[in-house]
């Protein structure tokens, strides 16, 4: 049954040549432009390396200080952090470190400017960095302000050539370190290992960090399990309601918690300064923008599927004069629909790769790596499926409303 | 004969309904890209009202946080010493600080409220040979000088769009500029100069308020040390000058960080920082309307195929094809008219422009302009072809037509 129907709608579109190519040009690039988007999404988002274990990981970025005149947010200071995001229950550990900042160098004569990132040792053991030489710097050298460096490929390629780094020194921000490891380059968009360098905490100019509750520092937390992230959660956030304020007279609440990824994005863009990160408004706002996009293509594609009634109209009342029921039919057109737009997806995640790549190669993004993968080839399943229901279903269902006589006799309404 | 053409469209609303809401729709998505497209290239041809040429910026890290505690007197003395290094060098004509840096996305806001309705202005922190480093343009009053302290009140200096948003047509020397001061400990706030613009977000953004208020204490505002300084180096200084500039800085304060960048890089940087939409709304609605064109064609094929008997009755009678061409493009014309028209109500009785900030009547006209233009042309660019293979069918043939 489902093969003679699609036997049937193949015979139609290739009857209509020009037909078919409007209606797979525009499911095609409709789909290559919601497939290009999900992909940033995923790189930006899913769980992949260094963040292997996104998990059960946890983040405190940013917090809100709020008070009757005044308001500050964003990250905080060492000794907040040391003081309130230690020691929580079913954490197995923590890691303390910056915000990436610019850093410069001059290397003879020329002057070249990194993202420095300052981390303890712990950090290392949480994500899980791809080494190309050496290894991470660990908690005893974070104790004794060891002046070493952990550096990309880029950074390597920039200070050394096509050297080999391991020992090196080099001097970043008027300070000499020792290169103990190069890992591969991370896209800058992946916020919590992204840096160019990394140095210990303690080889900081000066140590006064270790006394401020502002600053510019951030934590991940590493859980036991996954299943105890929302009891973790629960019991940072009572932690901040009974948390000292950094300044008394100035903010009297602090706002916030500690947050997967995806909630730390929607903390940034809905609610920096409320303890719910309002993650259901990011899932909304994403899928609004989507529907948004989507109107104008579905529309255009039901009134093509529209005004291809009449040439269906003689296999219409044929098949209604034999006693097909409506919902057969508007069973088999949507099927037939379904079938376009996913070959209309297949040729978008085609030309999506390549649109990609040179994305990546443009340099818009430092060290973008958007690729395809397993999960936005099913996202992109699912967003073809929805296109094709959604253009689909009201055509379909005015064409089996056609009356079967009027239907032979080719006059569509 | 256009009364007898909305009857023939009225007859077929159903089908035109949807074809309506498709136009309605691309020319929506056209006329915000071209409006946002449009008020771009408008500022960008606006007096930027600074020169950044031949300036660098030293962004310093005094490891002082914002938002933290009054900075200590020793870190202000040690932000005056920096200043007073950068201005002895011979290869810099002048220097200055500054709390917010032209071009950077970071912003001091604050609104007055005290006249007519609230103004909202930018406000910025600078010490005195600001003016002579940025080539500020005075156009009344004067600037901040050294005797300022021993005023009692402070003075301020405004950009001209701010001097006619609070005070109108007036002479603004001499004005108070009140902002509410919750603690009630601030003097109050005279203006004493105008100059001509300051637009610290660079060309491409729309106008706005902007205040200036000198330095409260060596080395910054009341609240925090400068947040980065500005010099006007000698033409033809190269980026060698940089790593001498960083090492004297660094030698004076050891335990902060410094990172000097030309000006000019900052605008590279925020034009691509504001064009990167603007060119990725253009392409996306590049491809709307080709996609939304190709349809239009498709389907108005389709239509006229079912209307070859009514077409060829009027060869029939006597109708040219010329009149049969007008005819259908006329009827594309009208249902255009309709979408387009209920569109542009929407959008001039939305109060979009206060969304968009101070997007200019005129910028918001020309952009409906255009983009009607845009629909008019694809409707009937997509129109024609079909309506010209329509109307060749020989009449003999058309009334036969199943």
């Amino acid at each position: 049954m489902l093969i003679s129907h699609l036997k049937m709608g193949a015979k139609v579109l290739l009857r209509r040549k020009f037909f078919t190519f409007i209606s797979l040009f525009a499911i095609s690039l409709t789909l290559l432009v919601l497939l290009v988007a999900t992909a940033m999404l995923d790189s930006i988002l899913a769980p992949r390396a260094p963040e292997t274990r996104a998990a059960r990981t946890l983040g405190i970025y940013r917090l809100g200080f709020e008070g009757p005149h005044t308001g500050h947010e964003g990250p905080v200071g060492y000794a907040f952090l040391d003081r309130y995001a230690r020691h929580l229950q079913r954490v197995e550990t923590i890691a303390l470190f910056t915000e990436q900042q610019g850093a410069v160098s001059y290397v003879a004569g020329r002057k070249i400017t990194s993202y420095l990132k300052r981390t303890d040792g712990e950090f290392w053991r949480i994500l899980d960095f791809d080494f190309v030489e050496g290894g991470p710097f660990t908690a005893a050298d974070e104790l004794q302000a060891n002046p070493v460096a952990v550096i990309n490929q880029s950074t390597r390629r920039r200070f050394f050539g096509a050297a080999p780094a391991l020992g090196r020194p080099f001097a970043i921000d008027g300070q000499s370190f020792r290169v103990v490891g190069v890992v591969r380059d991370v896209p800058i968009v992946r916020i919590v290992p992204f840096a160019d360098v990394w140095v210990p905490i303690s080889t900081a100019k000066s140590s006064t960090y270790k006394h401020e509750a502002l600053g510019n520092f951030m934590a991940i937390l590493l859980a036991r399990s996954r299943r105890d992230l929302p009891a973790i959660q629960a019991e940072f956030r009572s932690r901040l309601a009974h948390a000292e304020s950094p300044d008394p007279r100035l903010y009297t609440r602090i706002a916030g918690g500690a947050d997967t990824s995806f909630e730390a994005l929607a903390r940034l863009l809905f609610a920096s300064r409320e303890n719910d990160a309002h993650a259901g408004r990011l899932r909304a706002a994403l899928l609004t923008a989507m529907a948004m996009f989507m109107l104008l293509p579905t529309l255009n594609l039901i009134n093509i599927n529209l005004s291809r009634i009449l040439d269906r109209a003689a296999e219409i009342g044929v098949r209604k004069a034999f006693g097909a029921s409506s919902w057969a039919l508007v069973g088999q057109f949507l099927i037939e629909n379904l079938v376009l737009t996913l070959l209309g997806g297949a040729l978008g995640l085609a030309l999506a790769g390549p649109v990609l790549a040179a994305l990546n190669r443009s340099g818009l993004v430092p060290y973008a790596q958007f690729g395809l993968n397993l999960r936005v080839f099913a996202y992109g399943l699912a967003i073809a499926v929805f296109f094709g229901l959604l253009s689909g279903v009201y055509p379909a269902w005015k064409m089996s409303r056609l009356q079967p006589a009027r239907a032979l006799s080719g006059r569509s309404s | 004969m256009i009364r007898h053409l909305l009857k023939l469209v009225w007859n077929r609303k159903r089908a035109g309904a949807l074809l309506m809401l498709e136009i309605f729709f691309s020319f929506l998505v056209t006329a915000v890209v071209a409006t946002l497209g449009l008020f771009c290239w408008r500022n960008y041809r606006q007096p930027l009202g600074f020169s950044y040429r031949d300036v660098w910026q030293v962004a310093v890290d005094s490891k002082q946080w914002r938002g933290g505690e009054a900075p200590a007197a020793a870190a202000r003395d040690t932000m005056s010493r920096l200043l007073r290094e950068l201005q002895s060098l011979p290869r810099v004509e002048a220097a200055a600080g500054t709390m917010v840096v032209p071009f950077s996305t970071s912003d001091d806001v604050m609104i007055d409220d005290s006249g007519h309705g609230p103004v909202r202005m930018d406000f910025n922190v600078v010490s005195l040979d600001f003016d002579r480093v940025m080539g500020l343009h005075l156009v009344a009053g004067r600037w901040f000088g050294k005797g300022d302290e021993a005023l009692a009140w402070q003075p301020v200096v405004v950009n001209r769009n701010l001097a006619r948003a609070a005070f109108g047509g007036a002479d603004p020397i001499g004005r108070r500029l009140g902002v509410p001061d919750p603690k009630g400990q601030e003097p109050e706030r005279r203006v004493i100069g105008v100059v001509a613009d300051y637009r610290k977000n660079g060309e491409l953004a729309g106008d706005g308020n902007y205040l200036f208020l000198p330095q409260r204490q060596p080395g910054g505002g009341s609240g925090h040390l400068f947040a980065s300084l500005l010099l006007r180096v000698r033409p033809g200084t190269t980026a060698a000058f940089e790593e001498e500039l960083t090492g004297r800085l660094q030698r004076i304060a050891p335990g902060w960080s410094f990172a000097v960048t030309t000006l000019a890089e900052m605008r590279a940087s925020s034009f691509r920082l504001r064009l990167a939409p603007l060119l990725t709304g253009c392409v996306i609605a590049l491809f709307l309307l080709a996609m939304v064109g190709l349809g239009l064609t498709g389907v108005m094929w389709q239509n006229l195929l079912q209307r070859t008997r009514e077409l060829g009755l009027r060869r029939a009678a006597g109708a040219s094809r010329a009149a049969l061409l007008r005819q259908i493009v006329t009827e594309q014309l009208l249902l255009t008219t309709l979408s387009v028209g209920l569109a542009t109500a929407l959008v001039v009785q939305l109060p979009i422009s206060r969304l968009a900030g101070a997007l200019p009547g005129a910028v918001m006209a020309a952009g409906l302009a255009s983009a009607m233009a845009v629909i008019y042309a694809l409707v009937i660019l997509c129109s024609l072809y079909p309506s010209v293979i329509a109307s060749r069918v020989p009449p003999a043939e058309a009334l036969r037509f199943e």
